[in-house]
């Protein structure tokens, strides 16, 4: 195509560009077989687009002769080169015949025309004097005898057939331009959603940036607070500490009640901001894991015995359970401790009264991944990986599903006012579950309201 | 609006706006079935499903006006849906006047306002500034039920500063007045930003007339029910 389309007026620039040419011939063709009169359609600026005709006996004779051939070359050029400005033209020729040319227009605009003939009209009786004058050497008869082999036709049924053509064109050009315009509208639209999309994304990306920027502010923040606040708060602990043990002096009863009252605050505020500093560190990826062989059911023993006395306080049950064999995992010890001790922790807040909270441990093989289903080489990507399977098992009420997603979430709580009536900081499962994602694990929940819950974890077996 | 002088011609691109089934596509098969042959083209509906437009409509209209100039004026639909708001910009792009078709029903005032919300972001995305678009208003549909009263919107037209016509594009009532309202809006404000009397002898009040009764209506349209 020569220029781009102009589809803002939806406007045809050129014939060609919309019009088929075979189709457009095989019109021609179709024509030219009921009329036997040739035809020839030219673009605006004077190419040929479509053309069906035969040599007629006549013109081959004209041509013959020293004089015919420049005279019919020229007229053939006149006749390409008629612009019907203000509508059909005929066009005679030397020897009687007429050409009839019509232009083409659509939505007011001028296309191109075509041109139909030579033909005889059927109103012109004998041989015109302008043929019989052309050459010196022309044979009366032999003209006469090759013009009557040229189609006859009346000026009325020239018309009609030219105006049949006219309405014919201006199907093609109107199916023709109707396409062109719903393929290019096609594209257009395409391109046009797709740059909206594109601002809309960029967009969406930096509010993404600021937002994650925003985050990595919060994380600093709240690592320079929880620091700042730690400090004095190891003052204020230890010297209730030395108040309690009395080395400023003996105290009351009431006394020692009150002081006992600052230190279990500062201590329970001390592990609050522990919590706080952990996160952060995590939230950094700060953490350094020493990676270890476990000895998974000694840990499980171990913090077994660390939540006992709570267990007695809140009169619950502990028990644990061991599944051998056990796969041989590496893991830092003192996380891993800390996920139990959070994970039993919670579960002893949530247990009923003279409820079991069991601990287990077993090994599990993971599903294959291979790098996602329809990865490349699956079967041979997906070897099997088995794994430590820690579980904290609980009776109490229950997590509801629409709350599953949200509680490893930093100071999420599943109903605001348990964290009144059970405690806690709200950050212990959000710790839980960085630490399991630093060790390359997995941790999720298994809960039926009024049926207790199962928190599960897994320790994969590390690549060697 | 494109003008070739050489050929004394100038076309003049009215786009129909509005919420899915307004009517919009109705409005240009009415003007098809009232204007005479010679002035309007085929009807040109670029690709539909179910009976909905997907990229737009295209009626063109030939006027030979005095002094050889001959007026084209393409009409243009936009898809209603709200999902084909890509299309919808890209045929506004070079508008010179939108008519704006509301639904009358009083269910869907909702529609017609964020439709409205809608062409002017669109004009605005095109960067050309909504307030300075020739625009007329047409509350189509009257002869439902249920539909806001000719009380109600022409108290509200008589504030607002676009002519507002009713009209029921399915029986023809009201479009010409609607386009013949949009055509004068459209032309005096190219009169003003291009200065066509006085730059090319083309005589305002005249035009407006010869392309009325081409049209079939008397020059000057006043607002209110069509006949």
């Amino acid at each position: 195509m020569s220029e781009a389309p102009d589809l803002t007026l939806a406007d045809v620039s050129r014939l060609e560009d919309i019009v088929d040419k075979t189709a457009l011939t095989e019109v021609c063709r179709s024509f030219f077989d009921l009329f036997s009169i040739p035809i020839r359609v030219f673009s605006r600026d004077g190419s040929l687009i479509a053309d069906v005709h035969e040599t007629r006996a006549i013109c081959t004779y004209v041509n013959t002769l020293r004089e015919g051939r420049p005279a019919c070359s020229a007229l053939v050029a006149d006749v390409k080169n008629i612009d019907p400005e203000d509508g059909p033209i005929e066009h005679p020729c030397f020897t009687g015949a007429i050409y009839r040319v019509v232009p083409i227009d659509y939505q007011g605009r001028r296309l191109g025309r075509f041109v139909i003939g030579p033909y005889f009209p059927a109103e012109l009786k004998q041989v015109p004097g302008s043929l019989l004058v052309l050459d010196p050497e022309i044979d009366g008869e032999k003209a006469r005898t090759a013009l009557g082999e040229m189609p006859r036709v009346r000026k009325e049924t020239a018309e009609r057939l030219a105006a049949h053509l006219t309405r014919i064109l201006d199907l093609i050009i109107f199916s023709g331009h109707r396409s062109f315009l719903t393929s290019e509208m096609h594209v257009a639209s395409v391109r046009e959603s797709f740059r909206s999309l594109a601002e809309k994304n960029a967009a969406l990306q930096e509010a993404y940036d600021k937002l994650k920027e925003l985050d990595r502010l919060k994380s600093n923040f709240l690592a320079t607070v929880s620091h700042e606040l730690r400090t004095p708060l190891t003052s204020i602990i230890g010297y209730s500490d030395m108040l309690a043990t009395g080395i400023a002096g003996d105290l009351n009863a009431e006394q020692a009640e009150f002081v006992e009252t600052i230190r279990s605050k500062g201590d329970h505020l001390l592990a609050l901001i522990s919590s706080l500093l952990d996160l952060g560190k995590l939230e950094q990826g700060r953490v350094q894991l020493s990676l270890v062989y476990v000895d998974a059911a000694a840990l499980l023993d171990e913090v077994a015995k660390t939540v006992a006395p709570m267990a007695t306080q809140r009169n619950v049950h502990i028990d644990t359970r061991v599944e051998a064999p056990l796969p041989r995992v590496k893991a830092d010890p003192v996380r891993l401790r800390q996920v139990l001790f959070n994970l039993s922790e919670n579960a002893m807040k949530f247990s009923p009264d003279g409820g079991t909270v069991t601990l287990s441990v077993r090994g599990v093989e993971l599903e294959p991944d291979g790098g996602g289903d329809d990865a490349m080489g699956l079967v041979l990507m997906a070897a099997p990986q088995t794994a430590l399977e820690l579980s904290v098992t609980d009776e109490g009420p229950g997590i509801p599903d629409d709350e599953i997603e949200r509680i490893f979430d930093a100071f999420y709580q599943v109903d605001g006012s348990s964290t009144r009536e059970h405690g806690g900081t709200g950050l212990g499962l959000s710790i839980v579950r960085r630490l399991v994602d630093a060790h390359g694990g997995h941790v999720w929940v298994e809960s039926e309201v009024g049926h207790g819950t199962t928190f599960r974890f897994t320790i994969p077996e590390t690549d060697e | 609006m494109q003008l070739d002088f050489k050929a004394r011609e100038l076309t003049i691109k009215l786009v129909y706006y509005g919420p899915a089934l307004s009517g919009k596509t109705t409005n240009l098969q009415s003007i098809h079935q009232l204007v005479a042959g010679d002035v309007t083209g085929r009807l040109m509906t670029l690709e539909t499903k179910d009976d909905r437009t997907l990229f737009f409509d295209l009626l063109p209209l030939t006027v030979k006006a005095s002094k050889g100039l001959q007026v084209r004026v393409k009409l243009f639909t936009v898809p209603g849906q709200v999902i084909h708001n890509a299309t919808r910009r890209l045929v506004l792009q070079g508008a010179d006047g939108v008519a704006f078709i509301a639904d009358s029903q009083r269910s869907e005032t909702k529609s017609n306002a964020s439709s409205f919300v809608n062409l002017r972001q669109n004009l605005t995305e095109n960067g050309i500034d909504p307030a300075d678009v020739p625009l007329v208003i047409q509350f189509n549909k009257r002869d439902l039920p249920e539909i806001r009263t000719d009380a109600e919107i022409d108290a509200l037209a008589s504030r607002g500063k676009e002519p507002v016509f009713k009209a029921i594009a399915v029986r023809g009532v009201g479009v010409i007045e609607t386009l013949m309202g949009l055509l004068e809006n459209t032309w005096r404000h190219l009169e003003k930003n291009h200065r066509l009397e006085e730059k090319f002898g083309i005589e305002t009040e005249p035009l407006l007339a010869e392309l009325g009764r081409h049209l079939g209506v008397e020059a000057t349209a006043q607002p209110g029910i069509g006949r």
